[in-house]
């Protein structure tokens, strides 16, 4: 899709912003991944291996995280919400913060992949979205379902959004529908990321960046050619990539 | 709105510049009142793959407009909150712009949306004129049918004679699948269909069935409601089925079974063979198992442990006799004979989670071994003693397993668990002893000892774990019983043949008795913890243990005179009990934040240690133990998780071990003439202080990895046995004593790195050790210092996909120092080397060749020993989905097998040999429904 699209709904946005009190807010979302049937389909898994999985540690629930995304029509943030449980033990010191500006048409992320810690820097590059004739409610929102594609990662990505927030933004790296992206799915519930709570209006604490990125800075190619790199070299070596990889 | 305008405008004039095959579309959006939806999403899609071309939104009046849309065929669409997404063609027009007609949104059925898409949440699905839901998102109890899952849908209603009537219309039939159920009748289906099987629901308006024949458009239109079935839920079951047979009647085959669905798991397993596997797999343990594989915190024992750091769980594998866990990874020294046949089903739903298994295992094993023992004595003479036995054990184990956890609700949890052992256990040994003393004195002696033993435990555990409301505060309880009973009946032979000596206490004597032991004990333990989060970051832990076990040990030995009678030897029998009671209260506080953890405690412990011993029950009381004990332990522990898969840890621990209560008997023991034990009621606890340092750090770029940890343990009142030899009779007399002054350490590094990525990969690893060691031996203070070296390299190679190979060698060089006796200092090599290689040909035949190759030298003793042992697989997967398996298999081709042990104790050097299983083939045939694994890689 065309970028200028966007551009052209900020404007309305920006524009209709005072009729609109919903373009501005805070989504906190539950990001669910069943390593099980992620790790169930990598290539070398036997069939035998498949059940043994099924039967010894699969986990229906799933593990959950909580994530934060807050949005304005120009921009979005998104990093780590506030952990479920709170534990006596702590073992979260991986970054992971994605920074969308549809104003200057980028993006920034800093996270913590692969061993590495990245900044990457690019231009906005939507996905391709095909819009289905499916609706659904999401916390009293009327969900439209889009499908996408990763060819890197081999997902297929079902997303719901909401046309009644009329801000191209989403969790993750999902974004650039015509509505915020509420929920999503990728391989039918390897990994399912769906809104808790969504707060209106400017969030009372920003998410902010740390002030001095430390990280290999690269560009969205070059960081896509190394996930393809260790994808691949990680399913030669038998190895489970998305332990490294976010999912 | 002038100014939503012109921002419009604005936008328009940006994209303006290149026009040509570009045109714009505009329309208005109403709803069937024919008021304008302001606000609606318009989107525009390509017809082909529905893919996002463009999209905007409605202003006041309902009107949107695309400027500069690529001419291409569209679809246009419009969603706005509460109504049915409309979706249709373009036509676009050879030239100007296009002028939609006007979009009319339906609102969805207010009961539509609220009970199928907000309280059931089920996706409301538009295909053309049909509107489809996923029936199973509405709960309808077990057993329930299609008409009861119907009455629960908004605008369905069953009338009084059962027939379905849907907006108003009655349906006239009703499709499972596309297809007509029944001729048609809806009863029928409304009633015998169960609505667990129901996947989706659709209602729509069919042609008449007159129509569909005859292809003519009557206008009759029937209502028509389809069922779609669930495909079968999940579901599976294998079986694997293994039989071999070889030479010198070799034989193995095992044999399981799996079914499961998404609550029931449901297995059986089972084996025999008479090559020495005498436990399950890892994976068929898993398998068998199922969702109780792994399950930890079963224990109930909660603050912080005296060895520091980290409690890491690891399955070692064994089979031991005491334990109630079923044996796996298990094999065999000598020659032994196994059965095994196990059941285990395991029910999960909702947050009910119970497993459930019996297992029952034997063996009867040969073992014929060649032990070497030489003592040292202070005069720098020594004895060695060896002793050539041949050994029967026939060892047959229950266990029964069964753990219940339910989780309540979101904030308490309750756990128990229940496990129980019946063992038998039957011995015989006949053995030849030697004691050389010099070339001209020598004894030896021939035992021939057999013993029956039954033996039963239990165990009962159950935890409770509560979350507070407030975030992090949690509070656990547990309780246990542990009850254990043994009864061992036994015969003790011995013929003495002294051949220089006529000292009658010689080392060897002369015996004919027959035992008779029972023991049992019992031990109860309770442990609680609260945890109090402090500012997010900051955890109060307070715990407290408690734990008393009871005791009983009585032991008869009586002295065969004649063959009929029997008189009870008053020192060699005992009766003894006691009572250990153990209170600990300990409270730490921890800091939790961004990886980094610290855990700062302290503890106070209390030992209680009572009992009393007399020959037996209700006799003269020997002597009585009453010890008590008080002790403060402090903790520290650190863990920093760091970016980049870095960890770093640090920990202090001090630990305290309360003597053994037989080492506080005030009397002597000579139950076994030859080492005589002498109590020492002062005894003091046992003290460690343990250091532990480590890091890791693992690249998954590079598959670089290097970890480094040191260990070390500084012992104060060390228990350890002070030895009196008699250079006479060489009867040692142990008395137990405290010593400060011991120590250990433990370096380890390990790095592993490819040398060609995804091809060769390599690890290194290097672990010195020290350990220093003091006691008495003949009243003079003896220290024996140990170092060892231990080097190895591993290599895994899988450069193709036809073909990998995994090498790897490991050298151990131990030196044993003795201080006072530096003469008898020991060195010994253990040098051992592995290869691996696994070939795939083509017509899916492998070959498997397995090559281990040890060495055992002590030069002191001139013991040089090498083992080569080389097994080799050939085999080939038969069949389309490879569920066949034949297989050929070589073991130990060059005929060598025997199993080696070598130790350098305080004052004594041992080597121990055993005769095992040796060159055998055997012919095989597996067949497994999922298809046979093929255990190329590691």
């Amino acid at each position: 899709m065309k970028l200028k699209y966007l551009n052209t709904l900020i404007l309305i946005l920006i524009c209709t912003g005072l009729r609109a009190q919903n373009i501005v807010g805070e989504v906190e979302y539950r990001y669910r991944i069943f390593y099980d049937k992620i790790y169930s389909s990598l290539p070398h898994i036997t069939q035998q291996e498949k059940d043994r999985i099924l039967l010894t540690w699969s986990n229906p629930d799933g593990y959950s995280t909580r994530m934060k995304l807050q949005f304005w029509p120009e921009k979005s943030l998104y990093t780590f919400g506030e952990p479920y449980q709170v534990q006596s033990y702590s073992w979260q010191v991986k970054d992971y913060f994605i920074e969308n500006n549809l104003e200057d048409q980028t993006y920034l992320k800093y996270m913590d992949q692969m061993g590495k810690t990245y900044i990457v820097r690019d231009s906005l590059n939507t996905p391709k979205w095909r819009v289905m004739n499916e609706i659904r409610d999401i916390l009293g929102h009327m969900c439209m379902k889009a499908v996408s594609e990763d060819s890197i990662k081999g997902q297929k990505i079902t997303a719901w959004f909401a046309s009644d927030i009329p801000v191209p933004m989403g969790p993750e790296e999902q974004f650039g529908l015509p509505g915020l992206i509420l929920a999503y799915d990728i391989n039918d519930g390897m990994l399912i990321v769906e809104a808790e709570k969504i707060t209106f209006g400017e969030p009372e604490e920003i998410i902010t960046l740390p002030k001095k990125l430390k990280g290999r800075e690269v560009s969205g190619t070059k960081y896509q050619d190394i996930v393809r790199e260790f994808i691949q070299s990680s399913i030669d070596s038998r190895r489970a990539w998305m332990w490294e990889i976010r999912y | 709105m002038k100014f939503l305008i012109s921002c419009l405008l604005l936008a328009a004039i940006t994209f303006t510049s290149h026009a040509q095959s570009k045109l714009t579309i505009r329309g208005v959006v109403k709803d069937t009142t024919n008021i304008p939806l302001d606000y609606t999403s318009v989107l525009l899609l390509s017809p082909k793959d529905s893919a996002l071309v463009a999209y905007t939104l409605t202003n006041k009046d309902g009107e949107y407009q695309f400027k500069n849309v690529e001419k291409q065929p569209l679809l246009i669409k419009a969603t706005y909150m509460g109504y049915l997404p409309i979706q249709k063609e373009l036509v676009l027009p050879e030239t100007g712009d296009l002028e939609v007609e006007e979009i009319q949104l339906m609102p969805i059925l207010q009961e539509l949306y609220e009970v199928v898409v907000k309280a059931a949440k089920a996706p409301l699905m538009m295909r053309g004129d049909t509107l489809e839901y996923d029936a199973s998102k509405f709960k309808v109890p077990p057993g329930a049918t299609l008409e009861e899952l119907l009455r629960k849908l908004p605008g369905i209603q069953i009338d009084k004679d059962g027939n379905i009537v849907a907006q108003g219309q009655q349906v006239q039939k009703v499709t499972v699948d596309g297809r007509r159920f029944f001729g048609g009748n809806t009863k029928m289906a409304t009633q015998n269909l169960n609505a667990e099987s129901i996947s989706k629901l659709q209602l729509y308006d069919d042609k008449s069935e007159q129509s569909k024949l005859t292809g003519v458009e009557d206008g009759v239109k029937e209502k028509t409601l389809n069922v779609e079935l669930k495909e079968e839920a999940k579901k599976g079951g294998f079986g694997k089925l293994s039989a071999a047979g070889g030479t010198d009647g070799r034989w193995s085959s095992n044999a399981s079974f799996n079914k499961f669905d998404k609550v029931n798991q449901f297995s059986v397993i089972g084996y025999g063979n008479n090559v020495n596997q005498s436990g399950l797999s890892w994976d068929d343990l898993q398998e068998f198992k199922g969702s109780s594989s792994f399950q930890f915190g079963d224990t109930g024992d909660f603050g912080f442990n005296g060895s520091g750091g980290m409690n890491f769980i690891s399955f070692s594998g064994g089979d031991n006799e005491e334990s109630f866990e079923i044996p796996f990874n298990n094999l065999n020294s000598g020659y032994s004979n196994n059965q095994a046949i196990g059941i285990n089903y395991n029910y999960l739903k909702d947050k009910k989670d119970f497993s459930s298994n019996y297992f029952y295992s034997r063996s009867d094993q040969t073992l014929e071994s060649i032990n070497s023992r030489t003592n040292f004595l202070q005069d720098n003479t020594s004895f060695t003693s060896t002793d050539q036995s041949l050994q029967n054990n026939m060892a047959g184990h229950h266990r029964v397993n069964l753990r219940f956890q339910n989780e309540l609700d979101s904030a308490n949890t309750i756990t128990i668990n229940a496990k129980g052992r019946l063992s038998s256990l039957t011995t015989s040994l006949a053995s030849h002893q030697e004691l050389i003393r010099s070339s001209t004195e020598q004894s030896q002696m021939d035992r021939n000892n057999q013993s029956d033993k039954w033996s039963g435990a239990f165990q009962g555990t159950a935890i409770y774990r509560h979350k507070f409301k407030k975030n992090g505060r949690n509070f656990a309880a547990s309780i246990s019983d542990t009850y254990s009973k043994a009864d061992q009946n036994g015969i003790q032979k011995s013929v003495v043949d002294v051949m220089n000596s006529t000292d009658p206490n010689t080392y060897f004597r002369n015996l004919d008795q027959l035992n008779e032991a029972l023991n049992g004990s019992n031990q109860v333990k309770s442990s609680l913890l609260f945890v109090e989060p402090i500012k997010k970051v900051f955890f109060w832990e307070t715990f407290y243990n408690f734990s008393q076990s009871k005791s009983e040990t009585n032991r008869k030995v009586y002295d065969v005179e004649a063959s009929d009678t029997q008189e009870l030897n008053p020192e060699l029998s005992r009766f003894f009990d006691n009572t250990i009671t153990y209170n600990r209260f300990g409270s730490s506080i921890r800091y939790a934040n961004k990886g980094s953890n610290l855990s700062v405690g302290l503890a106070a412990s209390n030992y209680r240690l009572n009992g009393q011993f007399s020959v037996v029950e209700g006799s003269e009381i020997l002597g009585r133990v009453d010890k008590n004990y008080i002790n403060f332990t402090p903790n520290v522990s650190y863990w920093k998780t760091m970016k980049g898969n870095k960890n770093i840890n640090a920990s202090y621990a001090m630990g305290v071990s309360p003597p053994n209560i037989a080492d506080l008997q005030p009397y002597k023991d000579i139950s076994n003439p030859l080492y005589i034990r002498e109590g020492n009621p002062d005894l003091e606890p046992e003290v460690s202080h343990s250091f532990n340092t480590g890091y890791s750090m693992y690249d998954p770029a590079t598959f670089i990895n290097l970890r480094f940890s040191f260990n070390s343990t500084f012992y104060q009142n060390q228990v350890v046995q002070n030895q009196t030899i008699d250079p006479e009779t060489f009867v040692t007399t142990y008395k137990a004593g405290n010593v400060s002054g011991g120590q250990r350490y433990y370096p380890y590094l390990g790095f592993g790195f490819p040398i060609v990525k995804t091809k060769a990969n390599a690890y290194l690893s290097a672990n010195p050790s020290y350990s220093k060691s003091l006691s008495l031996i003949n009243s003079i203070e003896t220290e024996t210092q140990t170092y060892s070296n231990n080097f190895g390299v591993n290599l895994d190679l899988t450069p193709l996909e036809w073909l990998s190979l995994y090498t790897g060698s490991s050298f151990r060089l131990s030196k044993t120092k003795y201080e006072q006796n530096p003469s008898q200092n020991q060195d010994i090599i253990n040098w051992s080397a592995y290869s691996n290689v696994n070939i795939k040909f083509p017509k899916d035949f492998y070959l498997d060749v397995k090559f281990n190759y040890s060495r055992y030298e002590n030069e002191s003793f001139g013991f040089d020993q090498k083992v080569p042992i080389l097994n080799a697989f050939v085999y080939k997967q038969i069949g389309e989905a490879k569920k066949w398996e034949v297989r050929l298999s070589a073991y130990d081709i060059f005929k060598q097998n025997q199993t080696i042990s070598q130790y350098a104790g305080q004052n004594y050097v041992s080597t121990g040999r055993i005769e095992t299983l040796s060159r055998y083939f055997l012919l095989g045939v597996t067949y497994n429904m999922r298809g046979v694994e093929v255990k190329k890689y590691r």
